[in-house]
């Protein structure tokens, strides 16, 4: 069911997500202590800014960007809300 | 840009990397005000605690405890024997109210003899009241025949006045049996008081059944035995909590939700909750109700007295939030240990689809 979610998404998010949504609580157990969907969907958002701008820099396509920073931290940030909202979200 | 560029410059198309940026972050923007959306009309807790209601075991009457057939965490069925009291002294005092009723029902007896004796007694009086009357209509008859002999001096004047006489003793023996009479009749009495005896007995009777019964204790409730650590052997007062019994047939958890989100919980809403026991199972429930109220630290003065107002200047205010409690619908019994962390999603999630 989740699965067929990720059709609508742009390729990007399917790239990020790497597979179907895990079907639990949105709270996850590390070493006794419970961490929030939303901290994940942060981290995600990071990693994914971060391979982004790796790949562009080998693809080229860093060269035409300018305001770097803001690019790569709102494509982060729509990766993070994206995985948020199709993994997590209603 | 400028007004010293020449006009090719002018009529150039912004940069493709700002376009790019510009994309992005309008996409941003956009995306997460749709994510806002969805989370403030779709309220969800990570704090929750899986809940249950609680009975604390405890017998109405005190004694030693000698039978404890169940054990800790142990699952007990409504109706199964708990544990027992020694019912020897409430037995005994079965017997002893039991023997004091049969007291109360032979005096009760007594007195119907009694009332019995008094009535014959006031029949007595009644007839003696007939025979002085009688006595005294004689008398009186003998005065009003004696009376014109005596004028005339017919007879002597003193056998006349030996009728007066025996006129005025029969007078007072009337009065006297009168009186007799009376009290004798207000002598019979009634059974009331031993009948009113009789039954405060057999209600201490009843009493003392009770108190009896009340040494076996039996499971209110399905449910599992907790904070059970004493043997058998122990002294119980009365009303003592010997173990308190977490009730089986009706598990709830517990989300405590921003004030501002309350509007979008309605009362009967599915919802999907996760025990962190095994987070991967969804549990299916329903909003039950909404916290009526909480304690805060301003709402916590004295009853009385003068209202309690720091000294503060916030500017930020962290919402309050109430308890919403979500009923489960029957889930595996591994996944619900009462304070179990939770998680609850209202209106969507795995199980409400």
């Amino acid at each position: 069911m989740r699965c067929a979610a990720f059709r609508r998404l742009p390729p990007l998010a399917v790239l990020t997500l790497g597979g179907c949504a895990m079907n639990g609580a949105p709270s996850f157990p590390v070493v006794g202590a419970y961490f929030p969907a939303w901290m994940i969907c942060g981290l995600i958002g990071v990693a994914v800014a971060v391979v982004l701008r790796v790949m562009f820099v080998i693809t080229g396509v860093d060269a035409v960007l300018s305001l770097r920073l803001f690019t790569y931290v709102a494509l982060g940030t729509v990766a993070a809300l994206l995985v948020w909202m199709v993994v997590f979200g209603p | 840009m400028t007004g010293s560029a020449d006009p090719p410059t002018r009529r150039r198309l912004p940069r493709p990397g700002i376009v790019i940026a510009a994309v992005c972050i309008a996409l941003a923007i956009l995306v997460g005000l749709h994510a806002a959306h969805l989370d403030r009309h779709h309220p969800s807790s990570d704090n929750a605690m899986i809940d249950a209601e609680l009975v604390h075991v405890a017998s109405t009457v005190g004694g030693r405890l000698i039978d404890l057939p169940v054990r800790v965490n142990q699952h007990v069925r409504r109706g199964d024997l708990l544990y027992r009291l020694d019912p020897e002294p409430y037995a005994l005092t079965v017997r002893q109210t039991e023997a004091d009723l049969a007291l109360a029902t032979a005096e009760v007896e007594n007195q119907r003899r009694m009332v019995a004796i008094k009535t014959a007694n006031a029949a007595s009086a009644q007839a003696q009241v007939t025979r002085a009357l009688t006595n005294r209509d004689l008398a009186a008859r003998t005065v009003d025949r004696l009376g014109p002999l005596a004028a005339h001096a017919y007879i002597p004047r003193q056998e006349y006045d030996q009728a007066r006489t025996s006129l005025r003793d029969a007078d007072i023996s009337l009065a006297q049996a009168r009186q007799q009479a009376l009290a004798a009749d207000i002598a019979i009495g009634d059974l009331d008081s031993a009948l009113a005896a009789q039954a405060a007995r057999r209600v201490a009777v009843e009493h003392a059944r009770y108190s009896l019964r009340q040494t076996q204790v039996f499971a209110p409730q399905d449910g599992y035995v907790t904070s059970l650590t004493v043997r058998p052997g122990e002294v119980l007062a009365p009303s003592q909590v010997l173990f308190t019994l977490v009730v089986d047939d009706d598990w709830t958890a517990v989300a405590d939700l921003r004030e501002g989100d309350l509007a979008f919980v309605q009362p009967g809403a599915c919802a999907t909750v996760f025990s962190m026991i095994d987070r991967t199972t969804p549990m299916r429930g329903h909003v039950e109700s909404i916290g009526r109220g909480v304690l805060s630290p301003e709402s916590a003065g004295l009853a009385r007295g003068l209202p309690l107002v720091p000294r503060e200047m916030d500017w930020v205010h962290v919402a309050q939030r109430f308890p919403v409690r979500v009923r489960l619908d029957p889930a595996a019994a591994p996944l619900l240990r009462m304070g179990a962390t939770a998680t609850v999603e209202i209106g969507y999630g795995a199980a409400c689809r």
